[in-house]
């Protein structure tokens, strides 16, 4: 299962206003929650520790927006701030924590603090905001892996496909080639000609499919900030990306029709006329 | 006598991006079973036209075609099919073998379609080379034939259902003079053992071993 | 007709053409294989997992799936109890997941900890050494990536330290165990340091906090009775805790794989989308140059029924042949990508993302076989209605 940090769970259910004699704790509620249970700023609520322990009237103070995270976006949970305190009682744990962060002076080199703090003190561990970093975005390095992967199976097929379409539109050229290589001209000729037809129609296909990845690009954004919720971006199409696949395009299309337009003016005429009947 | 091909008032016009090409314009003409009949006239009279109506490739705009009584424009293209394959035979101009099978399988080819057994069209395929005489060549493709040797294996081709008919359209239009003597002597032999035959040329020599030559001009029988 | 001989030969006349297009529908049923395998794979490898050892129920703490959070259950020995009163339960066993300090010598490391009730449980094979047994409190089992991490083997004796209390600046409880044997942790992470101790020892190892606490219960029921009715008759007997199946928790766990079912989904139809387009222009373009010879067929008198057949025969033999080379290669791509996805941490080693399983690789088979079919078939119409007396007029010489 895919472990998380540690997170506090806790229940909500909603009480009825008068209920709360006892002293309402304050908190902040993701708009998620407030969407889905309809409460509102003022509204009050009790709250409890799945693993038992008190009860206590909660008021929303604040309905908040938790930045965007791609690491939580397929979480179901709803978010909910707490003042410390009221927390660490509620779940009957006082004066804990998961987690502190720690700032240090400017000047202070992270790595020898670290250590200095790791020999004085005990029981807990330190680290550095770029391992952490690190750490909690292999995830994505994973993701982003496959979708390399992917990518690589893609070109290689839209490759094959590419030499396979202009060698059909070539070799349908035949009885042409024939034709102009009869009437005298040069294979130089023919071949360049070939090979500018070729250009332009991976030059045309490759305009054509930058349109197509533009809209299905918009299409899947739409979808998944609307399933998630959330603003996150999820398919970027960039300007490197565009000319990158326009290149792609374009050198792989000129390969494939260079390659069969080889392959035909390579051919004595009359073989090519003969062949065809 | 049998009539086994009765043609009446058959017409054939082509439209053309408005205007309309008029290829046949009435004809008539009946072969009797055994009979040799060569349709001669210059290029553009409609005699390929003409042989394709009455090999049922194509039906005319008016008139009737009847085989062995059975009229061609009254037939679904299924039975139409079924009986080019069983009635008729065609030669063509070129060849039209399938290059990619063996003379021996381009000959087998009608019999498979009719459903006889690979045993016996195998027999038959070298019974029919050997007449055309090429049973040295029967695992031949196309290409490796020479025109004559081709147009032999059409014959055969054609002969191999033992059709009512056999149309030849200029059989020895795309060969030389000795290799064309060839070919007619194979239709002589043919003629005389019983085949109808109805040969379109321009070859002259056809004209002195038919038993009949029908003349066209501009998409009619003269005489 | 001799369809297959004809298809077979015309396809060898163009060897460059037909191979091309065999490769590149290969790749396309490779991917096409990858994805069938991607949208099912992960759950039916996780449900596989989950009722490797035949608990059927797991029971956590409200609101949580399985060792999803830190939360526990607490008051076990009377839930345990309560639950076992269920005529159709057989057996209840708890886990508590906790970490500890573990040290060997001069080596520590921080070890993902286990109290488990050894006579039943249902998280980990025992690979060599011998298992716990019921009384005993001394002894450890120590995971693979553990003994090594450790330096330790069965017999020799390990410290553990329980969870540390920077209040007190102590380690809370210590205690000196003996490796008893090295197991394989069902859910465990590739190279995740793992321990089992008994769940008694475990809790005294966690402080109070942990005291008669357990992450998990494990249940299995009685195989002849009805999985559903146990399922709500324990939820209602027990409306404070998270009863779930494991159909229930492959359901959750579904949600969180909804991208790459559309993933597989997407990627799986281009790939059926390019095999139409390589088998479809292929055999239009074979349609067209061979007009003449099919007239000439029409024309000796073969059915139109044979003709769209041969042409037909030609689809399938490129998306037969092409699938069956891509299956070989989509087998490959999946172990390639299979070990870039189950890299992602914490994911159970033994979960797989591609399982080949003959049900939708059937399906995969028969979808691109459909598909080559039906990619010829405007092509096998075409050849069908090749009007003869025009077709034979204008066939180049
Ligand atoms: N499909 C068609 N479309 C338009 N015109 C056609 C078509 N088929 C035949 N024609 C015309 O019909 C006329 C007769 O043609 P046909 O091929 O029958 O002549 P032919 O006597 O066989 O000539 P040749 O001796 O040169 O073979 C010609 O003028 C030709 O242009
Ligand atoms: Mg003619």
């Amino acid at each position: 299962m895919l472990r998380r940090l540690a997170s506090c769970v806790v229940l909500i259910t909603v009480l009825w206003p008068g209920h709360a004699k006892a002293q309402r704790i304050g908190i902040a509620i993701e708009q998620r929650l407030a969407e889905a249970s309809g409460l509102a700023v003022g509204d009050t609520l009790s709250v409890a520790s799945p693993n038992g322990g008190p009860r206590r009237p909660a008021v929303v103070a604040a309905i908040i927006e938790p930045r965007a995270d791609p690491a939580t976006i397929l979480r179901k949970e709803y978010r909910v701030r707490f003042h410390l305190a009221d927390l660490a009682e509620l779940l009957g744990q006082p004066d804990r924590i998961d987690r502190a962060a720690i700032l240090l002076q400017p000047g202070v080199d992270p790595d020898s603090a670290r250590a200095l703090l790791d020999r004085t003190a005990f029981g807990y561990e330190l680290h550095g905001t770029a391992a952490l970093a690190a750490s909690s975005s292999t995830t994505f390095l994973v993701v982003s892996r496959f979708h390399r992967a992917i990518a690589i199976i893609s070109v290689l097929a839209s490759a094959i496909f590419l030499l396979c379409l202009m060698l059909l539109k070539v070799d349908a050229r035949r009885q042409d080639v024939a034709m102009l290589r009869f009437i005298g001209i040069s294979r130089r000729t023919v071949f360049i000609a070939l090979l500018l037809e070729a250009g332009v129609i991976a030059a045309v296909g490759g305009v054509l499919g930058i349109g197509i990845a533009a809209l299905t690009s918009a299409a899947v954004n739409a979808f998944y900030q609307q399933t998630f919720a959330t603003t996150l971006i999820f398919s970027l199409l960039t300007w490197r990306t565009i000319v990158e696949a326009a290149l792609l395009g374009l050198v792989l299309g000129l390969g494939a029709g260079a390659l069969a337009a080889w392959r035909l003016v390579r051919l004595p005429p009359l073989v090519l006329w003969g062949r065809a009947g | 006598m049998t009539i086994v091909l009765d043609a009446r008032d058959l017409e054939r016009r082509h439209a053309l991006e408005g205007s309309e090409v008029t290829a046949l314009r009435g004809v008539s003409l009946q072969v009797e079973e055994g009979e040799y009949v060569a349709i001669v006239g210059p290029s553009g009279s409609g005699k390929s036209t003409l042989l394709t109506l009455l090999g049922g490739l194509d039906l005319p705009s008016s008139g009737s075609v009847a085989i062995l009584g059975a009229s061609l424009s009254a037939l679904p293209d299924r039975a139409l099919t079924r009986l080019r394959l069983e009635r008729i035979g065609f030669v063509f101009q070129r060849f039209h073998l399938l290059p990619v099978l063996t003379a021996r399988e381009n000959v087998e080819l009608p019999m498979a379609e009719m459903g006889v057994a690979p045993d016996a069209r195998r027999a038959r395929a070298a019974e029919l080379l050997a007449y055309v005489g090429l049973a040295d060549r029967s695992g031949h493709r196309p290409t490796q034939l020479s025109g004559g040797e081709m147009q032999r294996v059409a014959i055969a081709r054609a002969l191999a259902n033992r059709p009512a008919i056999l149309l030849a359209d200029e059989p020895t239009g795309e060969l030389d003079a000795a290799t064309g003597r060839e070919i007619l002597a194979l239709f002589r032999r043919l003629h005389a053992d019983g085949t109808t035959l109805v040969v379109v040329t321009h070859d002259e020599r056809v004209t002195s071993e038919a038993s009949r030559v029908v003349r066209m001009l501009d998409g009619r029988i003269v005489d | 007709m001799m369809t297959w001989r004809w298809a077979i030969r015309d396809l060898l006349r163009h060897p460059t053409r037909s191979a091309l297009s065999l490769l590149g529908v290969a790749v396309a049923a490779a991917l096409l294989l990858d994805m069938v395998m991607l949208s099912g794979g992960i759950e039916r490898s996780f449900g596989e997992l989950l009722r490797s050892r035949g608990y059927q129920l797991r029971i956590s703490p409200l609101g949580t799936l399985p060792f999803d959070t830190e939360a526990t259950l607490g008051d076990v020995t009377a839930l345990t109890v309560a639950l076992r009163r269920d005529p159709a339960v057989r057996e209840v066993a708890p886990v508590l997941g906790s970490t500890m300090q573990g040290a060997h010598g001069a080596i520590a490391a921080s070890l993902v900890t286990y109290g488990v009730t050894p006579t039943s449980q249902g998280i980990y094979t025992l690979e060599s050494g011998r298992d716990l047994t019921a009384t005993d409190t001394v002894g450890i089992l120590l995971s693979v990536p553990a003994a090594t991490r450790l330096g330790a083997a069965v017999g020799d004796t390990v410290s553990l330290r329980g969870r540390l209390d920077p209040q007190m600046a102590n380690a809370g409880a210590e205690r000196r165990v003996l490796v008893r044997g090295i197991v394989r942790f069902l859910y465990d992470a590739r190279e995740q340091p793992s321990v089992a101790v008994a769940l008694a020892a475990a809790q005294r190892l966690g402080g109070p906090d942990l005291t008669d606490r357990a992450s998990v219960l494990m249940v299995r029921i009685d195989e002849a009775s009805d999985l559903t009715a146990v399922t709500a008759r324990l939820r209602a007997a027990h409306a404070d805790v998270a009863v779930n199946s494991i159909d229930d928790l492959v359901a959750q766990f579904r949600l969180r794989l909804t991208y790459f079912r559309q993933l597989s989904l997407i990627l799986g139809s281009i790939s059926l989308v390019v095999t139409v387009l390589l088998v479809g222009t292929l055999l239009a373009i074979t349609v067209n140059e061979r007009s003449g010879e099919i007239a000439t067929l029409r024309a000796i008198g073969v059915a139109r029924m044979n003709i769209a057949r041969q042409v037909l025969v030609q689809g399938l033999l490129l998306s037969v042949l092409g699938g069956a080379a891509g299956m070989v290669l989509g087998l490959g791509t999946a172990r390639w990508l299979d070990a870039i996805l189950t890299s992602f941490p914490g994911l159970p080693a033994a979960i797989s993302f591609f399982v080949a399983e003959p049900a939708p690789l059937a399906i995969a088979a028969a979808t691109l076989l459909l598909t080559g079919v039906l990619a010829g078939l405007p092509s096998a119409w075409r050849a069908a209605s090749t009007p003869i007396a025009a077709a034979l007029r204008s066939d180049a010489p």
